[in-house]
């Protein structure tokens, strides 16, 4: 695969002519083509053990113990030197009508996975874009960000464990809107499959419930009502919509505040052993019902006239909150607690600011935290787990614009089966090969 | 009421027809785009003059201002890659997107300089040539005219009066260009910051000696500054400098060298036409003119 792509870009790599309309570097590759090398030298004081760890913290997604989490998250570099994502990006015009843009990421392993692979619109009027194919969403800020866009290494807390690794990455349709108002207004929404939906729009496949009916263990008497209880849903399960206003303040100062909500109409969650007595886990139940989440973001910049990012500052932070509203479907003990409602609510957020303190160089602290509320109420009860919290320090130095060196200090505080404390470091380097990529802000 | 309403709507419909809106990436365009299209137009600028076009974000305002533009004047040449591309997929306007009628790019009206091969080993180059055409009055002539013409195609009740809003430009220039030649002849040379001035330098015969950046892109160095330094030594020119580029290199050499150092704009104002356009270029001339 990797090969086929190399061979592709070379025989795509002619010398630049001279259109008439136009003059760019860009469009004599088409498409255009970049790969983002990233690599990271991790310690943690938790046995390497830290960045998986910050993913699946206590709460409501990870409430019945971490055997058998959602787990889909990286689990986090090993310590020493490892490789993170190698991003290949391709993108540019399919015909008047239509972009096209396509990110594989290949692991250290090899696998590669199609992390984006989308079409926009070029013709559409009235400030009107769709956009088809599998995508990073546009709910929130940090949202639409590939990893080597984050000013810092690793992804916030609220956003890992809300949102998942990548955030909502997911496949379908949307339509966004630029209005007409005389200050910036870009109202959207989407429609998502929620595929491989991390944590909200979740289903629990067929499979799975026959492995807990038919395990050689299983207590379970009444595999009927199990399987009964079960639905099948399809998509789209995931529904956005998001709102961006920014008002006009010049050219040295920029402020864009948004608000976004993300809804699942069909979330379903397996838990537990068919054998509870003797594993202590719970007994066999599932959940039925929809899960929402709700964004606010405030970004801030300042763009300082001097030359290689010095004196630029950039404040920005968001706030999610998820609601998970389920009903027992079925339940092992028996039917009484059939149509039991279970409520689990989960909040997080980070505030984060970067300061370009000389020519090239830039610092940033972050200060990330999810489970401030962080609950599951049943009929009469309510139960909760603790926050967890983190704050990051980094410094970034950039010898060009297509090349950067990165050192990352943390101290996390996690609610991960009990209190852990510890300490990670960061080095990386994250380097851009190919065409130069624009900036959005 | 009923007569509000109606004024309003003629007001909107009025104001829709009346002027060509047109965004411009960088002020010097803007003052080309003010210089031909005259009071039929509307111009609104996307980058503040002080500093580098090149290393923006797509900022709201910018994609905003793009969604009801009828014509987008950009300088090109990859220019305004770092954030332009980002801003046209956001601002959702089919009329002015890259091959459209409405998207006009300076630097492919006129012949570059400095193509280079796509080797970034060299610093941030430009592979489809130096983007920095307005800085030759010349070049910006000819723009000019390609620039009447599309405005003329867009708004052909206008033709005539962007036709002469060139010519005027065209003369402007024109008038000014022997008193920069002979104020400029024979000079012997300048060191500049960054390949922004090479289009002038090379219109008046004026040398390049050297660039206070070691690779386009990359911060002055100590060492760089030491080996241009004796390099130069004992010959006669002008260190020059923009007003977003550190003055701290450019002062050094200067002082090392005992040349003169000045610090220029590379654009002129935001609402600038053809006068103060004419003033940068001036500005510029005045600058070489110290050299010893």
């Amino acid at each position: 695969m990797r090969r086929t792509l190399i061979a592709a870009a070379a025989a795509l790599a002619v010398p630049p002519v001279q259109a008439g309309e136009t003059v760019t570097a860009g469009t004599s590759f088409n498409p255009e083509i970049s790969v983002i090398l990233d690599g990271v030298y991790y310690r943690d004081s938790a046995d390497g053990n830290g960045a998986e760890w910050l993913g699946q913290v206590d709460g409501i997604h990870a409430a019945h113990g971490h055997d058998h989490g959602h787990a889909h998250d990286h689990g986090g570099p090993t310590q020493g030197f490892s490789l993170r994502e190698t991003e290949i990006a391709l993108s540019g015009s399919i015909d008047p009508y239509f972009d096209a843009f396509t990110y594989l990421t290949v692991s250290e392993g090899g696998g590669v996975e199609l992390e984006e692979a989308y079409l926009s619109t070029r013709r559409l009027p009235a400030g009107l874009t769709v956009k088809a194919g599998r995508f990073l969403s546009d709910f929130g800020y940090h949202n639409v960000k590939h990893p080597h866009q984050w000013d810092f290494v690793d992804q916030n807390l609220a956003y890992s464990n809300l949102l998942g690794g990548h955030g909502i990455m997911d496949t379908g349709v949307q339509l966004a809107w630029l209005t007409p108002l005389p200050t910036y207004l870009r109202v959207g929404v989407e429609a998502l499959q929620a595929e491989n939906a991390g944590k909200i729009g979740q289903t629990v496949d067929e499979e799975a419930v026959h492995e807990t009916i038919e395990a050689d263990d299983s207590n379970i008497s009444d595999g009927p009502a199990l399987k009964g209880a079960w639905k099948e849903t399809f998509g789209p399960r995931l529904y956005t919509a998001f709102a961006e206003w920014s008002p006009d303040l010049g050219f040295d100062h920029a402020l864009q505040l948004g608000t976004s909500l993300a809804y699942a109409p069909d979330h379903q969650e397996l838990h537990g052993d068919p054998d509870y007595q003797s594993s202590g886990e719970p007994p066999v139940h599932l959940l039925d019902g929809s899960a929402w989440t709700a964004g606010l973001e405030a970004v801030y910049k300042y763009d300082h006239p001097d030359d290689y990012g010095a004196g630029d500052l950039t404040l920005q932070a968001e706030y999610l909150y998820q609601v998970k509203d389920l009903d027992i479907a079925y339940h092992q003990l028996g039917g009484s607690k059939i149509g039991e409602k279970r409520e689990f609510t989960q909040d997080g957020a980070y505030l984060q600011g970067v300061y370009g303190f000389a020519p090239r160089w830039e610092a940033g602290l972050r200060y990330d935290v999810t489970g401030l509320t962080n609950e599951k109420a049943i009929p009469g009860s309510t139960s909760e787990w603790d926050a967890s919290r983190r704050t990051t320090a980094m410094m970034t130095f950039r010898p060009s614009e297509f090349s950067q060196i990165r050192l990352q200090a943390a101290r996390a505080d996690l609610a991960y089966d009990g209190n852990r404390s510890f300490n990670q470091l960061y080095l990386q380097y994250e380097v851009s090969l190919g065409s130069h990529g624009a900036h959005s802000f | 009421m009923q007569r509000i309403f109606i004024t309003l709507l003629l007001l909107l419909a009025s104001s829709g027809a009346a002027a060509l809106e047109v965004v411009a990436t960088t002020s010097s365009m803007g003052a080309l785009t003010r210089a031909v299209g005259g009071e039929t137009v509307n111009v609104d600028v996307l980058t503040p003059p002080d500093r580098d076009a090149h290393a923006l974000e797509a900022r709201p305002t910018m994609v905003r201002a793009l969604r009801d533009a009828h014509l987008l004047v950009a300088e090109g040449a990859d220019l305004e890659v770092g954030w332009l591309p980002a801003a046209l997929r956001r601002a959702g306007n089919p009329d002015i997107q890259v091959g459209a009628t409405g998207y006009f790019e300076a630097a492919a009206q006129v012949e570059l300089r400095g193509q280079e091969t796509a080797d970034r080993s060299q610093g941030h180059v430009h592979p489809a040539g130096n983007p920095h055409v307005h800085m030759d009055p010349v070049r910006m002539q000819r723009v000019a005219g390609a620039l009447a013409d599309r405005l003329a195609r867009l708004d052909p009740a206008n033709a005539d009066a962007y036709w002469q809003g060139a010519s005027a430009f065209r003369d402007a220039v024109e008038e000014r260009l022997p008193d920069w030649r002979e104020r400029l002849a024979d000079h012997p040379g300048a060191i500049l910051y960054h390949k922004d001035g090479n289009y002038l330098l090379e219109q008046f015969e004026v040398p390049v000696l050297g660039y206070a950046e070691p690779k386009p892109g990359i911060p002055p160095t100590a060492r760089h500054i030491r080996d241009l330094v004796r390099q130069l030594e004992g010959g006669d020119g002008v260190v020059i400098h923009t007003n977003f580029q550190d003055g701290t290199a450019p002062s050094r050499l200067a002082d090392h060298l005992g040349w003169p150092v000045a610090e220029v704009p590379l654009e002129p104002a935001v609402d600038a036409g053809t006068r103060e356009y004419l003033d940068l270029i001036e500005a510029w001339v005045a600058a070489l003119e110290r050299a010893r």
